[in-house]
């Protein structure tokens, strides 16, 4: 007959100390930031007043927002096109099948890694300082972002190719370049759409805010009536903001579907 | 175990779907305490409806089924939860939560016995925890019961999902083709683990059964349906071929039996 | 689409793309001429961008260790409230938000989610901050807010994609919707959801550090400011330590999340 095995013992220290974590990080970041569930009770009535003077929206506003908003709309485009073409050659030497030799992969690849950690509005930071306020600077950041979230993602994708035609090039006498060109390439193109079309939501998104620094767009308009306390002018920029962005990121989910 | 005996009426008892296909028309059927019964059918005769409205998983159209004299409630709720304690199932794809271990499983047939808050932060009282761990010696997997279920071979994991169905101490078990994803030795280790449950506790045990041959094999009682209705309803050891052309409506072929020396046999 | 388009529509398929390539760079030089940013105004621009590096040496490293690293901290720890309010909220949301075990409410949960996910954190922050004044508890609601919404997506669609076999089963042995939740479903669906956190904070950590140019807490407000004093060395020092900790935080995290879904 079969005899109960004792029930194996709990890994108790790795446990606790889980647990001992999870629980000591949320306290000191709670004590760090100054969380406080009474501060946030007692400021309900500011809140509340808050939100009365933001609504309704100033509809008045509308039509101050269009020039600004389609300047939104051109950074994002730029920034895509510019970061979706200089994005291909990084994305490429990143992918561990195709890339010119290990000194390549590993430079390109770390270089891959540190553009993404820095977020968008740093890079729109940098640029308002070296090239001036305005939507120059929201265009090379929003270049900047696209490279770091195309080259990632594609040279994933790229990895998982099927090696049979570039090598197929390559045997026919093809030089390297030739190889990505017609061997590897096409294999990548519907997943590099995909993602450029992907990078161009998360750039309208972002070209929204880029103005809270300078760097062109609605957000400037945005900046300049948080700071006078306009607040039925920001909800009216905000809501702008949001219905453009639903209705940009619902196009652009239809086409990324019918490619899928 | 149990002081409920087990038995189950069907009374003018039909199940219309949605779409219009008829699952069970105008049943009417009564099994005693204890039985073992064996119910076959070609796919589509309304095996598993029978099965699942003994314990409410569907919802009879007019009619009714009854569990040792209760109606089985047709809403959800409190009284169909009571009803579904007493009746353990086994499913065809046995139906375990894989990342958990074969313990855990087990004791999801002690669900409905102890307090919900006990239940929901996994404090089992030790009794419940016995009775899990008496429902695995049962089918002879106590060596696993500490190992994800996932871990285990087909076979293994009905036996869990046998073990589940026990650990609810239940007056009926429900078996809906449980050995239809199984190899034939497997299939005939868990027929014998069903019959020889049937035996020592008297649970009654209703099984779905494709194979022929099985059910000539294991059941006590054979019950046949065709679109639904009862076409027959006899002792195993009398049944025939002729009975079984009846029950399939054409002559069976070797896709109907598990063995295919069992033709006839 | 075929499953091979290359091979059965070349035409069609070169026209498409060839299309898609002329609308794209027409769009593309009318946003140029647009923004104004003329052929003279682009031959400035890397001149510029080099003379602002060059000043970037030496990162101050002394101001790093003192004023960079404490905000750099600051933005960790509102990442971190933030994504634990998000999880906390997001998990019960996440359950309710599955079509396929509560069709109705499903549709609802779902409408809050995409609306929530709308939002960038820093807009959240711009009403969050006069409510709860300036500082990082604004930039943590901001943060847990705007994650939730995300986080209830994918969880969502995690709890969608499991094997409902254990729910019927659940019920079938009389136990109630509640626990067959707690039995069938969040076991299956635990250690996706748990990875979609740690990876959820892997970009909050990015989203709060930005939160300081609208005066929300982290390093953000540093940045700006050592940026619009022209600071350069500071901002420098700024720059890099927040590169080493993401870097760091990424990999961490990263391997954790490959750990749970193994395991």
């Amino acid at each position: 007959m079969n005899v109960a095995p004792p029930r194996p013992a709990r890994n108790w220290p790795l446990l606790l100390g889980t647990l001992g974590f999870l629980v000591g990080m949320t306290w000191w970041s709670g004590h760090g930031i100054g969380f406080s569930l009474t501060e946030l009770l007692c400021n309900l009535p500011g809140g509340q007043r808050l939100l009365q003077e933001s609504w309704p929206p100033d509809f008045a506003f509308l039509p101050r927002l269009y020039a600004p908003f389609m300047e939104t709309i051109y950074i994002a485009i730029i920034g895509t096109v510019v970061g979706g073409i200089l994005a291909i050659p990084i994305a490429v030497l990143a992918a561990r099948n195709l890339t010119l030799g290990p000194i390549v992969w590993f430079a390109d690849r770390n270089f891959m890694n540190i553009l993404r950690t820095l977020p968008d509005l740093f890079w729109a930071m940098m640029f308002a300082t070296a090239v001036g306020f305005g939507p120059v600077a929201g265009a090379l950041a929003l270049s900047v972002f696209t490279i770091a979230v195309i080259s990632k993602l594609w040279s994933e994708s790229l990895e998982a190719i099927d090696m049979g035609m570039p090598e197929a090039v390559r045997a026919a006498g093809g030089t390297w370049l030739q190889m990505i060109q017609f061997g590897a390439i096409p294999q990548g193109l519907q997943h590099y759409v995909s993602y450029a079309l992907y990078a161009f939501e998360l750039n309208v998104r972002a070209s929204m805010v880029l103005g809270l620094v300078g760097a062109g767009g609605i957000g400037m308009i945005l900046e300049t009536q948080r700071a006078n306390f306009e607040y039925e002018r920001v909800t009216m920029i905000i809501l702008a903001v949001l219905v453009a962005v639903l209705v940009i990121e619902q196009i652009s989910e239809s086409i990324r579907k019918r490619l899928a | 175990m149990n002081k409920n005996q087990g038995s189950i009426r069907f009374t003018d008892a039909s199940v219309v779907y949605p779409n219009g296909t008829v699952g069970m028309k105008d049943l009417n059927l009564e099994i005693r305490p204890g039985e073992f019964v064996v119910i076959v059918g070609s796919s589509g005769a309304g095996k598993s409806t029978l099965l699942r409205a003994i314990n409410g998983l569907n919802r009879m159209t007019s009619g009714t089924v009854e569990v040792d004299g209760t109606k089985v409630p047709q809403k959800d709720g409190r009284e169909l939860r009571v009803l579904r304690k007493r009746v353990g199932m086994i499913f065809q794809d046995f139906r375990l939560v894989k990342r958990l271990t074969v313990m855990s499983n087990v004791l999801i047939g002690r669900l409905a016995h102890v307090p919900g808050w006990r239940a929901m932060f996994n404090l089992w009282p030790a009794h419940d925890r016995e009775v899990a761990m008496k429902a695995l010696e049962r089918v002879g997997i106590t060596e696993k019961a500490w190992v994800k279920a996932a871990q285990l071979s087909g076979g293994q994991q009905q036996r869990v999902g046998i073990a589940r169905a026990l650990a609810q101490e239940p007056a009926i078990i429900l078996a809906d083709e449980p050995v239809a994803s199984l190899d034939p030795v497997t299939t005939h280790q868990i027929m014998k683990d069903l019959v020889r449950i049937n035996r020592e506790l008297g649970i009654t045990t209703l099984v779905n059964l494709h194979f022929l041959d099985l059910a000539k094999q294991y059941g006590q009682r054979i019950i046949g349906l065709r679109f639904g209705e009862l076409v027959y309803d006899g002792s195993a050891a009398n049944v025939t071929d002729e009975d079984f052309r009846d029950i399939y409506g054409r002559d069976f072929t070797e896709d109907d039996v598990l063995d295919e020396d069992a033709v006839g046999g | 689409m075929s499953a091979n388009p290359g091979l059965l529509k070349p035409q069609k398929q070169i026209g498409w793309a060839t299309w898609a390539t002329f609308i794209i760079a027409v769009l593309f030089f009318w946003s140029l001429i647009a923004i104004e940013f003329s052929p003279g105004r682009m031959i400035q621009v890397p001149g510029q961008i080099a003379r602002v590096l060059s000043f970037f040496y030496p990162a101050d490293m002394a101001y790093g260790w003192s004023a960079v690293l404490p905000a750099i901290i600051e933005s960790i720890q509102i990442a971190w409230i933030g994504t634990i309010i998000a999880a906390l909220l997001s998990l019960p949301l996440a359950l309710f938000g599955a079509r396929t075990l509560f069709p109705r409410i499903a549709r609802f949960v779902k409408l809050i989610s995409a609306t929530a996910r709308a939002f960038p954190e820093i807009l959240l922050a711009i009403y969050f901050v006069p409510i709860v004044g300036l500082g990082p508890f604004a930039g943590a609601l901001a943060i847990g807010i705007s994650s939730v919404g995300m986080l209830t997506k994918l969880g969502a669609e995690v709890v969608e994609s499991i094997d409902f076999g254990p729910v019927e089963a659940v019920e079938a042995s009389g136990g109630s919707r509640i626990l067959a939740l707690r039995y069938a479903v969040v076991p299956q669906v635990l250690p996706e959801i748990v990875a979609h956190w740690l990876f959820r904070f892997e970009l909050n950590i990015r989203a709060s550090a930005v939160l300081g140019v609208v005066g929300a807490g982290g390093v953000g407000g540093v940045l700006l400011n050592t940026l619009r004093y022209r600071h350069f060395e500071k901002a420098a020092a700024v720059l890099l330590l927040t590169i080493i900790v993401v870097l760091i935080i990424d990999m961490v995290s990263g391997e954790i999340r490959r750990k749970i879904i193994r395991g």
